[in-house]
């Protein structure tokens, strides 16, 4: 049996190739491509302009972020070591983490039509091209940056904290007294167990306790129903080298001509190891004047 | 299961080269494609100066302009971390300057290099900004730049007391060397004194006493219009 059309389809009021023949400069051209014979549907859901954003759209993700994201980029600097301060007023001892800031430039930036966010693009260090990848070679030679060592993105509020591509951001980028946030990598624990990773208990030294004194009770049942281990329970498993912010860490010195920048307090990682600063989220930002001081 | 004998072997020889020849070169020809080797063609050289006119026939891929692009590579700025090898050096060397600008009290102390610094076993006494002096024989110096401190030990009210002063600290007004140690210690760190065999107990008689002559002589140099500067 062949398919039939319907009623409306077989007299139609007008042509049915009206549809593919469009109004161009007055002179009917025909278009190409499948389209439908019958005009959209309005849609049966609440469209229009005046709506609220929807909770799982980017622009209600900006919204909901813009007041935890700083105005400015941070720095990605190299942890030292630590020393220590003297306060003047009341000589007490502070102890202090020494950053220093090397080659740390604007490599790109993302933007909220591009990408869907706006952050800035920073690199550090330097790296020899031969052991690059031919893919990161042409990103840092189209933006006109010498190849980078360590890259890392630094979101920021809005276009205003965006900058331009290639341009250096010294120590003298934070001020003495301004509060910053430290993010790294903690130092490497290796597998650990229980007691030392999740600080359990253990088990008795002695009262019969045999080969468990360190290991963790029971892992299964009794913990809410269902004789099954839930997902997440703490276990023993590898310890460290995840990501850690210290968060409103006073800057006490910067020396731009060294790229130092004296944090107070310890950063998480070893000497060596790479530590993003930007300005705290718990704090005022800091005076946006000097920042465009700098950017000049 | 048949024996297979040479005599049969023979035979089948024979039926093999009893088959027409016709027949063998068609299983020749019927070999599979994958067995046959056939060689890579010769890519045919461009010819050189092409006229222009004629590029348009090339794919895209063989035009001069589209070779190999060359990736340019910027220089690096000038390095941070050439100029400053080691930072944690620099920053304490900057707060040294402030807080011994002479570097009289680093020369007190810096008990490898300079002669005539505190040595362990030495009566030393230190006066704090608040007032308060405190003495005692000096068990360890440590010295770790700016952290360089050293441990005084004393008794007072018949009770053991230990305190660790930091060299450079602003709260420190002044040490002085009460004492020295009649021999040459051949420890660096005198622990041994805080068991009661070694216990030097109280050191505040020879405190007091080396008091009482500095004030003597303190007024007589007054008398004689000079002023001893106290040892910082």
């Amino acid at each position: 049996m062949a398919p039939r059309l319907s009623d409306r389809l077989i007299w139609p009021s007008i042509s049915p190739w009206a549809h593919q023949l469009v109004n161009c400069n007055s002179a009917f051209i025909r278009a190409f491509g499948i389209r439908s014979l019958t005009p959209p549907n309005t849609s049966r859901f609440n469209v229009g302009t005046d709506l609220p954003v929807l909770k799982s759209t980017p622009t209600a993700a900006l919204e909901r972020k813009a007041d935890t994201l700083p105005l400015r980029t941070g720095a990605i600097a190299i942890k030292k070591g630590m020393t220590a301060f003297y306060d003047a007023g009341t000589g007490k001892r502070i102890a202090c983490t020494v950053l220093q800031l090397d080659r740390v430039e604007v490599i790109s930036q993302k933007t909220r039509e591009r990408h869907g966010y706006f952050a800035v693009q920073v690199g550090s260090g330097w790296k020899h091209p031969s052991n690059l990848t031919k893919s990161l070679l042409g990103h840092f030679s189209v933006n006109g940056v010498s190849p980078k060592r360590h890259i890392f993105e630094f979101r920021v509020q809005d276009e205003n904290g965006l900058l331009s591509v290639g341009q250096a951001i010294n120590a003298d980028w934070f001020q003495e007294g301004q509060y910053v946030d430290a993010r790294s990598n903690t130092k490497g624990k290796g597998f650990a167990g229980v007691m030392k990773r999740h600080g359990f208990g253990g088990q008795d030294r002695s009262h019969g306790v045999s080969l468990t004194h360190r290991s963790l009770g029971s892992a299964g049942p009794s913990q809410g129903g269902g004789s099954r281990v839930y997902p997440g329970k703490k276990m023993a498993g590898n310890m460290g080298n995840e990501q850690n912010t210290v968060q409103s860490l006073k800057v006490l010195k910067v020396d731009p001509q060294n790229g130092i920048v004296v944090v107070n307090g310890a950063v998480s990682g070893p000497k060596g190891c790479v530590v993003r600063i930007q300005d705290a989220i718990k704090k005022p930002w800091p005076k946006v004047v000097s920042a465009s001081e700098s950017a000049v | 299961m048949a024996t297979f004998s040479p005599i049969m072997r023979q035979l089948g020889c024979l039926k093999s080269a009893a088959k027409p020849q016709s027949l063998l070169s068609a299983q020749i020809a019927r070999r599979s494609l994958t067995t046959v080797y056939t060689p890579k063609p010769e890519p045919v050289p461009l010819p050189t100066n092409l006229p222009e006119s004629f590029l348009s026939q090339l794919t895209p891929r063989l035009h001069p302009a589209n070779g190999p692009k060359k990736i340019k590579i910027y220089p690096p700025p000038p390095s941070t971390r050439a100029a400053c090898k080691d930072p944690v050096a620099a920053v304490t060397e900057s707060q040294l300057k402030v807080l011994d600008p002479n570097g009289e009290r680093k020369a007190l102390f810096d008990y490898r290099r300079s002669p005539r610094s505190v040595k362990v076993g030495d009566i030393l006494r230190v006066t704090f900004k608040n007032g308060d002096p405190f003495s005692g024989v000096c068990l360890s110096i440590r010295l770790r730049g700016i952290d360089t401190a050293f441990l005084l030990r004393n008794e007072l009210t018949r009770v053991g007391v230990e305190m660790w002063v930091k060299v450079f600290s602003p709260t420190v007004k002044s040490v002085e060397i009460v004492q020295r140690t009649e021999k040459r210690k051949r420890r660096a760190r005198l622990y041994y004194m805080r068991q009661p065999r070694h216990d030097m107990r109280s050191v505040e008689n020879i405190v007091s006493n080396y008091l009482r002559q500095k004030s003597v002589l303190a007024g007589q140099r007054r008398q004689g219009g000079q002023n001893r500067r106290q040892k910082r």
